[in-house]
């Protein structure tokens, strides 16, 4: 700065400004640098061949893998052998345990038609009892029975029951009662009478 | 078969070992259709992993459903003795179903008589004309016309059977299938 610029800077406050037009600086040089980086392994491939990451293997055998040359950049070199173990993928026996499975069946319907109905002494709860002959008495009454399908009836003495077999063939559906009376004096048996 | 018949369903389960049979019978306790299940042995996996609901569920999921499907024609009323079963045999066989047992109380007016009792779903029917009347257990929700009905089927058949006869040849049949099997 001059002594001009001085005091036209301090006294008149103005400055001088200069236009530069012609810019011609040359952009720097840009270089292209290869992408590629040129690698090299270090490990010998059958280190990588014989990893194999299985889940859920079992150990089936051991191998070896033979000593083998490798190239490392113009270097050759010897690996060592390899022993490694192999596991093979197999299917793991899993124990199904199954909560819902349902029971079978057996149809045996012949065998429980073989079965008697077993009726009980009603006597004691009858509301209406049939009228009997002087000197008779009423020893017990079954029921209800379908007269006309019966064909056996057991008084089962020891539990005071009658066990009632019904012929399969039979479809009646009139019910009766059956009681047992007996008469008083001598040679009276008891006996049977549908009602 | 289909519409005059009356199903018995009994399925007698311990801790060893759960089976049922299906008793169908027609309005004078003739055996028409009866089937019954091979015997379930829960293992012990089973027992552990399902504690002690194992037993409700092998009764309510695996045997009656079993019984079930494997008799021939539906009921129309499916009775069971047991109220762990009463609900699963309506929802299972679309059929009425009812718990029915003895009940000490005195006999009410006349046959096909019905009456409530502080027990919700239970009610008492007078099914034949002579005894005590029968306690009913129905499943929750029951409809009235249901209860009318069932009332109906029962007292209809009381009058040519005894309608809780046919379980004791039903558990007859399952101790002896049981005792000849060992």
């Amino acid at each position: 700065m001059g002594l001009r610029d001085f005091f036209t800077r301090h006294v008149s406050k103005r400055v001088n400004v200069y236009r530069i037009d012609d810019f011609s600086v040359e952009p720097p040089e840009v270089v292209k640098m290869p992408k590629r980086v040129k690698t090299v392994s270090k490990k010998p491939e059958v280190s990588c061949k014989v990893s194999r990451p299985v889940n859920f293997s079992v150990l089936k055998e051991k191998m070896t893998v033979p000593a083998k040359r490798v190239k490392l950049k113009g270097n050759s070199a010897i690996s060592k052998s390899v022993r490694f173990k192999k596991y093979v993928k197999e299917d793991i026996k899993v124990h199904h345990h199954s909560f819902s499975k349902k029971p079978d069946t057996t149809r045996m319907t012949k065998q429980i038609q073989a079965l008697p109905q077993e009726r009980e002494n009603i006597l004691k709860t009858m509301k209406n009892r049939p009228e009997t002959a002087k000197g008779e008495v009423l020893l017990a009454c079954f029921g209800p029975i379908v007269e006309g399908s019966v064909l056996k009836l057991v008084l089962n003495k020891q539990r005071g029951t009658l066990l009632v077999w019904y012929k399969s063939s039979s479809r009646q559906l009139k019910a009766k009662y059956v009681y047992l009376v007996r008469r008083f004096g001598a040679g009276g048996k008891p006996e049977w009478r549908w009602l | 078969m289909a519409n005059n018949t009356l199903g018995y369903v009994v399925i007698d389960g311990s801790e060893t070992v759960i089976r049922g049979a299906a008793l169908i019978t027609d309005m004078k306790g003739f055996p028409v259709d009866f089937v019954r299940s091979e015997p379930l042995r829960p293992d012990q996996i089973s027992k552990i992993l399902y504690g002690e609901s194992f037993g409700k569920y092998a009764k309510e999921k695996l045997v009656l459903e079993s019984l079930i499907d494997a008799v021939e024609s539906d009921p129309q009323l499916w009775i069971c003795n047991d109220s762990d079963i009463l609900t699963p045999l309506r929802n299972n066989s679309r059929v009425k179903s009812v718990l029915l047992e003895e009940s000490p109380h005195v006999p009410l007016d006349a046959a096909g008589h019905v009456e409530a009792t502080a027990d919700p779903g239970v009610f008492l029917i007078q099914a034949e004309p002579n005894g005590n009347p029968l306690r009913a257990q129905f499943p929750a929700g029951v409809r009235p016309e249901d209860v009318q009905q069932t009332a109906a089927i029962l007292t209809e058949a009381a009058q040519t059977m005894n309608v809780l006869e046919p379980f004791t040849r039903v558990e007859k049949a399952m101790t002896f299938l049981a005792t000849g099997l060992r």
